[in-house]
């Protein structure tokens, strides 16, 4: 269920022309937990395997490793080696993550990131103790809808059967009465699938988001914030709902995430190069 | 005297200034095209959709990414030349203007 898998990168990252010098002093940072003492995660940090530890500022600490100055292209394997981090860290810890390709020019600035809006992480912190994030997108196969609505309704098979009799110019209007007709009946399953999603899985969730839906067989594309404790249950109705509309639904579950969509902090960071 | 002026040389100034003001528009609808990386996201997600569901195979996903990827490079280096925000690369907190450093 968990996906996507974690793909290290073994390649250097080229610095983008227009930059200076790249240096290794560089932070990049993955997310921000509460913690006081000091940790190591591991040589699992993005540009080869950087050693992945902790910068302190009170009780929080801030995941990062070490990075030239430089612009992470947001590549697969690039997003793949911020999210193993923050999938390993998230194992014991709650995070806030922070979002790709932040860096920062030394430890100092980190520990200024974290003085400077200790509150705000503090606050939210508390608010996601123990959640975590699931993401649900769905995805329909229009045809098998289609041919699942010819089935059910009875105008819009009559009308077909009339098409197929008739070869006459009557086809024509009838053509175009049973495309109006079909294009509203998908739209009416279309909400009816996605209300009966969200009503199978809100009692189980502390929150949901809806996100725009990628390319046009996608029907839904949402976010849930669930407690670790209802973490089981969620899960079984997802394969509940899933199983009721096998053969017309795709659908495509991924979690543990950090909580990404229910986490808004916005930073006041200027370049520093 | 502005009218006069105008009156005067509408012929020319008329249509030159009308094709400079076409130009402007010309000029900032690339522009924002070219500083503009949103498209370009959204068809790396769509990408990412098209190599989950398993309709193009790995091979044809790096390709297509590493071409997603030069625009987007492409559309930072536009931002930066024009003086505009751009994302990535290394941050820090903005100093408040209160603090003495």
């Amino acid at each position: 269920m968990t996906e996507p898998q974690a793909v290290r990168t073994d390649t250097p990252v080229l610095p983008q022309p227009g930059l200076t010098q790249p240096s290794v002093d560089g932070k990049y940072v993955y997310c921000i937990i509460r913690l006081d003492k000091p940790k190591d995660f591991g040589s699992v940090g993005i540009g080869g395997g950087q050693r992945v530890y902790t910068v302190h500022f009170r009780d929080l600490a801030a995941i990062v490793s070490d990075t030239p100055l430089v612009i992470y292209d947001p590549t697969r394997e690039h997003v793949l080696a911020h999210e193993f981090v923050n999938e390993t860290v998230m194992r014991e810890f709650t995070v806030i993550p922070m979002s790709f390709g932040t860096v920062f020019r030394s430890e100092d600035d980190v520990t200024e990131l974290l003085r400077s809006t200790y509150q705000a992480f503090s606050d939210v912190l508390d608010k996601m103790q123990d959640k975590i994030e699931f993401g649900l997108k769905v995805l329909w196969e229009r045809e098998k809808v289609i041919a699942n609505l010819e089935r059910e309704n009875d105008e819009i098979r009559r009308l077909k059967d009339e098409i197929s009799r008739n070869t006459a110019s009557s086809t024509y209007f009838a053509r175009m009465q049973l495309g109006r007709l079909v294009e509203a009946a998908l739209e009416g399953v279309q909400s009816r699938y996605v209300a009966d999603i969200h009503e199978a899985l809100k009692p189980v969730a502390v929150a949901s988001r809806s996100n725009k839906v990628i390319g046009d067989r996608m029907i839904v594309n949402a976010a849930f914030l669930v407690d670790r404790t209802q973490e089981h249950a969620f899960d079984e109705r997802v394969k509940e709902v899933s199983r009721r509309y096998e053969d017309l639904l795709t659908f495509k579950y991924t979690g543990p995430w950090p909580p990404y969509n229910f986490v808004n902090i916005k930073l006041k960071l200027e370049k520093a190069n | 005297m502005g009218l006069i002026t105008k009156l005067l040389f509408f012929p020319v100034t008329g249509p030159v200034a009308g094709i400079r003001w076409t130009l402007g528009k010309v000029q900032r609808v690339v522009e924002d095209e070219l500083v503009d990386d949103t498209p370009i996201k959204q068809e790396l997600m769509e990408l990412q959709m098209l190599v989950e569901l398993g309709d193009i195979d790995d091979e044809e996903y790096l390709q297509r990414e590493s071409v997603l990827m030069q625009r987007l490079r492409d559309v930072r280096e536009w931002r930066e030349r024009l003086g505009m925000a751009t994302a990535g690369g290394p941050v820090r907190v903005a100093r408040e203007s209160t603090k003495d450093e």
